[in-house]
């Protein structure tokens, strides 16, 4: 089989994997950042804890033991604009509070029957392409000149420029950083948490699987394919490019997660008996979901990435942009949930 | 709410008819035909007036990084001499061409090009028997998701060929063969840092051949993408040494070689 073909199966198992995983626990960083800064209840955001103690860990072993190299993903840019980045975090958090669910949680959830998702999801593609290439890509290209040029795109390249070696400088991040953020998400857990917990430690690990997906299964001499894993903004707008232009166009390794994450939710959602069709209560209800899915859709695109995109997979590389991105989506939440412009939580039943 | 709405439903249907009228009209206009108002193509045929078919031409609908759109071509027929390729919207048209002989009489061929727009490529293929044959394909190309652009390319990789040939082949059969050489494909009109244009380099010429045999050849322009890259199928009739010979336009030669097993 072809590299690009292996590539395509890889990303449709890790989907499927995933979906079953989310669907299985419930597990969403919007639910998440509710239960800690709102209501108290903290296990969601120990799953998404783990969820990223273990990518950080399992893909710096991955670059440490040389299979693949993650400076080459979109994330360790060498130039780039730190306030389109961070405008775009904030942007893609406000949005995911508003649309009450990342992309990837919208994906699992419009799976078990939910059609507000479904709008969230169209909305949330289409303004990713609007802003990639779409009518305010021009805008986007603009804005995004006007960048700052790092030497370092990481941290462990900044803490190397110091005089460490760059596997000392990986090790000396990713031990403490991996295990800290373990036992943070470990050390106060509750035992029937273990079900939520597990489930994180899954999804951490699929991280892994998408680099060594992209970066050695389909590792080809002749025709360079970027380094990616798990995000759900721009394949979310591909898959649905894709489904239009299916006769001219190759799918990517983005679009196989995407059709694999619907189909082992939808099969979850069946087996476990949770499936049922749900709809707006209101048209405010269905303008909020729109608004969401796309400031979720131009954020995402703005910061390179999702909740998923640039808060696990993206800082399980170390990249700067990881850390502003994912700084900018935890203070849009923060406004949405606990800040000056906080929204009402959605009026109708929720499953997350 | 309503009366607007039917007023502008009228409105709407009986535009919708118009361009429903139109769109036949226009698409002939713009698609078919394409070629003709090339000059590099009018050249390239003289008098001769070519078949409309006979090519399987594949490049995506839409593209998203011009820089690198990825390019198949397959010519029926068994007594093909030459493939070209045109981009007319690009600053010069010509992409690149193609030579077969009878050790490469499988036309079928990928490479990566740019595309400067969206636009129409064209591909021209000339037989053995005078004939000549024309495909169009419309490719839409948008920016580049991509946030940074690739200014610099790694210098290490300058003239690595890199090489892949099938593992075994029978007597007479057609199997690939699979090259790609480390090249900026510098086109001399792109700005560098200081806003001066960056001096033009480029690969100008490919030649493959088994054991001094000419299998295959291919003259590439700056539409050509960035590390040149090209696949090509070989009918080797005894096993033999292919060599590969890729020459800047500084006269700069590169050879590699790999075995070609048969039996």
């Amino acid at each position: 089989m072809e590299a690009y073909e292996l590539t395509l199966w890889a990303g449709l198992a890790i989907g499927l994997a995933f979906g079953f995983a989310a669907r299985a626990t419930g597990f969403c960083l919007v639910s998440g950042l509710r239960g800690w800064w709102v209501t108290g209840e903290r296990a969601k955001m120990r799953a998404f804890a783990l969820a990223l103690a273990v990518a950080l860990a399992a893909s710096q072993m991955l670059d440490l033991a040389g299979l693949v190299d993650l400076r080459r993903s979109l994330y360790a840019q060498g130039a780039f604009s730190p306030a389109v980045v961070l405008c775009g975090g904030l942007m893609f958090g406000y949005g995911m509070v508003l649309a009450n669910g990342c992309g990837a949680r919208a994906l699992v959830l419009l799976a078990g029957g939910n059609l507000r998702s479904f709008v969230v999801l169209t909305c949330l593609g289409i303004a990713a392409y609007a802003t990639l290439s779409g009518l305010v890509a021009p805008l986007r290209v603009a804005a995004s000149s006007q960048g700052a040029i790092v030497t370092a795109p990481d941290l462990p390249a900044m803490l190397a420029a110091l005089g460490l070696g760059e596997g000392a400088a990986r090790l000396s991040l990713a031990i403490p950083l991996a295990g800290g953020i373990a036992f943070l998400a470990l050390a106060r857990a509750a035992r029937d948490e273990a079900g939520l917990l597990a489930g994180g430690a899954a999804i951490g690990l699929l991280v892994a699987a998408g680099w060594v997906a992209t970066g050695v299964l389909g590792a080809d001499d002749f025709t360079p394919a970027p380094l990616a894993s798990l995000t759900f903004v721009a394949p979310v707008g591909e898959t649905i490019q894709y489904a239009m232009l299916a006769t001219g166009m190759r799918p990517s390794f983005g679009v196989a997660v995407v059709a694999g994450v619907f189909a082992g939710a939808l099969v979850t959602a069946l087996v476990t008996g949770t499936a049922r069709l749900e709809g707006f209560a209101s048209p405010q209800a269905m303008l909020r979901s729109m608004a969401g899915g796309a400031l979720m859709g131009a954020g995402g695109a703005l910061a390179l990435g999702c909740s998923i995109g640039q808060g696990l997979t993206g800082l399980s590389t170390l990249a700067l942009t990881s850390f502003l991105a994912a700084g900018g989506i935890l203070a849009g939440a923060w406004v949405a949930l606990r800040g000056p412009l906080r929204v009402a939580r959605q009026a109708v039943a929720e499953q997350s | 709410m309503t009366m607007p709405f039917t007023l502008t439903r009228r409105r709407l249907l009986a535009l919708a008819g118009a361009a429903a009228l139109c769109a036949p009209a226009a698409a002939s206009a713009q698609g078919a035909g394409a070629w003709r108002r090339v000059p590099e193509i009018a050249a390239l045929l003289g008098d001769l007036a070519p078949v409309e078919g006979g090519i399987a031409l594949d490049l995506p609908f839409v593209s998203e990084n011009g820089n690198s759109v990825p390019l198949s071509a397959t010519v029926e027929g068994t007594d093909v001499r030459a493939l070209h390729i045109f981009a007319p919207a690009n600053p010069s048209p010509q992409v690149i061409s193609f030579h077969f002989t009878a050790l490469s009489r499988v036309a079928a061929v990928e490479t990566r090009i740019r595309l400067n727009e969206s636009q129409t490529v064209i591909a021209v293929a000339q037989l053995g028997d005078g004939t000549a044959r024309i495909v169009e394909r419309e490719v839409r190309v948008t920016v580049s998701g991509c946030l940074t652009e690739a200014g610099t390319y790694a210098t290490d990789d300058l003239f690595r060929v890199r090489v892949r040939t099938p593992d075994q082949l029978a007597a007479g059969e057609s199997g690939p063969v699979l090259t790609m050489i480390g090249h900026p494909m510098e086109t001399g009109l792109r700005p560098g840092p200081d806003g001066t244009p960056l001096p033009q380099r480029l690969i100008e010429r490919f030649e493959a051949s088994l054991d001094g045999e000419p299998v295959f050849s291919a003259d590439l322009y700056r539409s050509v993408a960035a590390d040149p890259y090209i696949r090509f199928q070989i009918a080797p009739p005894a096993a033999g040494v292919l060599a590969l010979t890729w020459r800047e336009d500084t006269g700069h030669v590169v050879t590699a070689q790999a075995d070609i097993a048969v039996g």
